[in-house]
């Protein structure tokens, strides 16, 4: 039978390179034979006989992997796997797993032959695709002993805990407690005649034990969490993160198809497992030896943020692990600069704004950067200082560091300068108090040296705080500049959301309440005689030169926590539901109690710009 | 008389058991007609389109897409955007169609979303064209999605069992058009996701379970479950 046109069908293939540009009659050869399956996540697509063929993923994503399962490919919607099996007779024995629950073209075999035949740029798209396996097969292949990969498709008996740590019913929380102190483990399983009916874990004991103020007589009946989910041995590790998100929980049973617990996996297990260490991904971009290889590496990066917020680590210190990867990375990219380009002609330094330089990044952040030179370049040396900002500029986009929109990086010839010419900067902004200069102030003035001697960054920083503590106005227009954004806190107790476009009604974590936070402890870190430059660490300073009440900073710090846990889940979850890292939040989504609580953080940020605003400005705003 | 009861109970007797087998090994046609209202009597098929499903896999190749002859479809318009040239070009007579539709539903499974519809219609069809008698097992993709979220205790709201809401529950993609060939494609991947949601070894039979059954079409009105 002929194929005939399938309107959803043909518009895919038409519109997915590198078929788009096949012509009508070779679109339809191709759709001959086509037939279209349905995949579960953690199915194995077996590519024998008929299914020996090129594969078109229409919705979904699947990993190829050695038959030693070491990743070699990781692909998704309008990406095709079998490649090999067809051009090679796949002697590689490769196999191909479903990530997510997929929808898959299959093509016809001779079909998609002949079309191959008929077009050079299909057969050479197909050969660099294959050309490509080929290279990340053997690197995978020697990375089994050395490189750990993400080995999702494992499955969880093979990293399971199986030391149980086990109670009944009548047992009491107090017992249960010692026996898992006693055991160093953060939560027991509660057996009834061999089998699960319930978990008990450190986080019940806090919140339905201590914090009520029950008994530690009290059983565990009483405060256990019956019924927990569980999932079986043979499932597989990416079924367990899904669940564990999808729950949000950090303890999950391992039990036998008969009820019976046979093991546990934690968080903690998932994070261990998968070696996403940001210890072991430093030690990783130290080893690399191209910005090719780097950015292979980082491709890890989303999915150690991921699995450093699941595993509940507070948000201050994700985001100096975060600091310390992105500064080893710029780092290493300068080091492979260097190799390249030649020892530098004189000493300089590398210097990171905003986000990076507070130590608060998370998922999608952006670079913003810059350079100091110890003098004066020749032309010679200024073009050896072009390539090499543009070589980690470039880089560090490559590793998934986005570029700046703004154009603030050291690849920009505005931002390679000599101390002296920075000093000149800082001092214009700080004397003109334009607009201009203000908007300039929330990036620059929070700044941090990742390379080179310190010292003259330390001197910079030391001119700018006297500039800043002679310019008494500066702070006080900053003050008021920064207040003009208010939290989004109506007088009729709703949400001020953004009003239109694609977060209609949505809060917006970072700018409507994280910013603010950061401006107001930008004001009182400028004020201070020390510098400092993370948003808490700030704070701290102030509290500590006497500048701000204890009572208002911490508040502002519990603020600044509080948002921050919340902006890290908010960007985990659009992250994994859709790839991008998007901070807003539906407060539908919210619980009643949750909602009152954010709106007393949003009051805490305005009783603290009133302070700022009394403090810098002469409360004249 | 007595031999032949006999012979017929056989059959019935090898049907209930190859039901048992897995799903796979049946083939099935996935259905969707266009029509110009809601009502059998009264109105009438626009258009069918249908595909198989083959192995376990849908059979892009079988797919068709048919318009029917004279089909008036003014009031149709607005939800198909067939026009009348459309039925024009490619018109076919209904007879034509039937006959067609029935040498190929001879031996397999006929598949619907919402099978009130398509059942109506095609009784109706088989009573005007006078057509000789076919037995079929039926499932309703819809059905199968309503027995699971009862089943579950996971209750569906008001529209969630159309067929766009039912499809991104299981992360199908949405589709832009309408036409029959659209919606039959689309119920054909409904089918196997639900399928595959099933777990191992899903047999026929579980199917029928939870979103099927057994039809007569005949010129004398005969309908049974």
């Amino acid at each position: 039978m002929a194929a005939i046109d399938v309107p959803e069908v043909q518009k895919f293939i038409a519109n997915t390179p590198p078929f788009s540009n096949l012509s009508h009659a070779q679109i339809t050869t191709l759709l001959t034979g086509m037939s279209l399956s349905y995949v579960r996540q953690g199915q194995k697509l077996v590519l024998i006989d008929e299914s020996a063929t090129v594969h078109l993923i229409r919705r979904g994503a699947c990993e190829i992997r050695t038959p030693k399962g070491a990743l070699v490919d990781q692909i998704a919607d309008g990406e095709c796997f079998g490649v090999l099996t067809v051009l090679a007779q796949n002697p590689d024995g490769l196999e191909v797993i479903a990530m997510e629950d997929s929808l898959v073209y299959r093509f016809d075999k001779q079909a998609f032959c002949k079309v191959l035949e008929q077009s050079e740029s299909l057969a050479l798209f197909f050969k660099h695709t294959r050309q490509h396996r080929s290279r990340k097969l053997s690197r995978s292949q020697s990375a089994d002993l050395n490189t750990p990969v993400l080995q999702l498709s494992t499955p969880i008996e093979q990293i399971m805990t199986r030391q149980l740590v086990q109670a009944t019913l009548d047992e009491t929380v107090q017992v249960a407690a010692a026996r898992m102190t006693e055991a160093r483990v953060s939560s027991i399983l509660i057996i009834e005649d061999k089998h699960l009916v319930g978990i008990v874990t450190d986080r019940d004991l806090r919140s339905r034990v201590l914090a009520l103020g029950m008994s530690a007589e009290v059983t565990l009946a009483n405060i256990m969490t019956g019924d927990p989910a569980t999932l079986e041995p043979t499932a597989l590790v990416m079924e367990a993160q899904t669940l564990m998100s999808e729950h949000n929980i950090h303890h999950l049973p391992i039990v036998s198809a008969e009820g019976v617990p046979v093991g546990m996996m934690t968080a903690a297990d998932l994070l261990r497992h998968q070696e996403l260490s940001p210890i072991l991904l430093i030690n990783q971009i130290h080893r690399q030896l191209t910005v090719e290889s780097l950015a292979r590496v980082c491709q890890q990066w989303p999915t150690l943020i991921v699995n450093l917020i699941l595993t509940d680590m507070k948000p201050a210190d994700i985001g100096k692990v975060l600091a310390a990867v992105s500064d080893n990375l710029t780092q290493r990219l300068i080091e492979l600069a260097i190799n390249e380009l030649g020892e530098p002609p004189m000493a300089f330094q590398f210097l990171v704004f905003g986000s990076q330089a507070r130590s608060d990044q998370s998922l999608g952040s952006d670079q913003d950067n810059g350079l100091m030179l110890s003098r004066a370049p020749t032309e010679v040396e200024g073009a050896y200082f072009s390539a090499l900002a543009r070589f980690v500029c470039d880089g560090l986009g490559d590793c998934g560091i986005r570029l700046c929109p703004g154009d603030i990086m050291a690849s920009n010839p505005k931002w390679r300068m000599t101390r002296s010419q920075w000093q000149q900067v800082f001092s214009k902004w700080i004397s003109s108090s334009t607009p201009e200069a203000l908007l300039k102030a929330s990036i620059f003035f929070d700044v941090r040296c990742v390379y080179g001697d310190e010292e003259s960054v330390v001197t910079l920083l030391k001119s700018m705080q006297t500039e800043v503590a002679n310019h008494s106005l500066f702070l006080a227009t900053l003050t008021r500049s920064a207040l003009a954004s208010k939290p989004p806190l109506g007088f009729f107790r709703h949400f001020l959301l953004e009003s239109s476009g694609e977060h209609k009604h949505q809060l917006d974590l970072k700018h409507q309440g994280l910013a603010l936070i950061n401006d107001i402890a930008r004001l009182y870190g400028l004020a201070c005689d020390r510098y400092r430059v993370g948003t808490i660490e700030r704070l701290e300073q102030a509290i500590y030169e006497k500048r701000i009440s204890s009572d208002t900073a911490r508040n502002l710090m519990d603020a600044w926590h509080e948002l921050n846990a919340l902006r890290l889940e908010a960007q985990r979850r659009h992250w994994q539901s859709s790839g991008k890292a998007s901070a807003y939040l539906d407060p539908s989504l919210l619980s009643p109690l949750e909602r009152t609580h954010l709106k007393a953080t949003f009051a805490i940020i305005k009783d603290a710009q009133e302070v700022a605003l009394q403090h810098f400005a002469g409360g004249y705003a | 008389m007595l031999t032949s009861l006999f012979n017929r109970f056989k059959a019935w007797r090898l049907h209930k058991s190859s039901e048992k087998r897995p799903w796979q090994e049946w083939d099935y046609l996935v259905l969707d007609i266009e029509t110009s209202g809601l009502d059998p009597k009264h109105d009438h098929i626009v258009s069918v389109g249908w595909v198989l499903i083959q192995n376990g896999q849908i059979q892009l190749d079988t797919a068709r897409h048919l318009l029917l002859d004279g089909a008036q479809v003014e009031d149709s318009i607005g939800i198909h955007l067939i026009t009348d040239g459309d039925v024009a070009d490619h018109g076919r007579r209904e007879e034509g169609v039937i006959r067609y539709l029935r040498q190929l539903l001879r031996d397999k499974v006929l598949v619907m979303h919402h099978s009130p519809l398509e059942l109506g219609f095609l009784k109706a069809w088989w009573q005007q064209l006078k057509q000789p008698p076919l037995s079929v097992s039926w499932l309703d993709t819809l059905a199968i999605e309503r027995t699971k979220s009862t089943r579950n205790d996971q209750p569906i709201q008001e529209g969630g069992f159309r067929l766009a809401p039912c499809r991104a529950r299981y992360g199908l993609p949405d589709y832009q058009g309408h036409d029959a060939l659209t919606d039959a494609l689309a119920t054909a991947e409904l089918l196997l996701a639900q399928v595959a949601y099933q777990g191992k070894g899903c047999r026929l039979h579980d199917l029928l379970e939870i979103g099927g059954g057994h039809v007569t079409f005949t010129s004398k009105q005969k309908f049974k479950r």
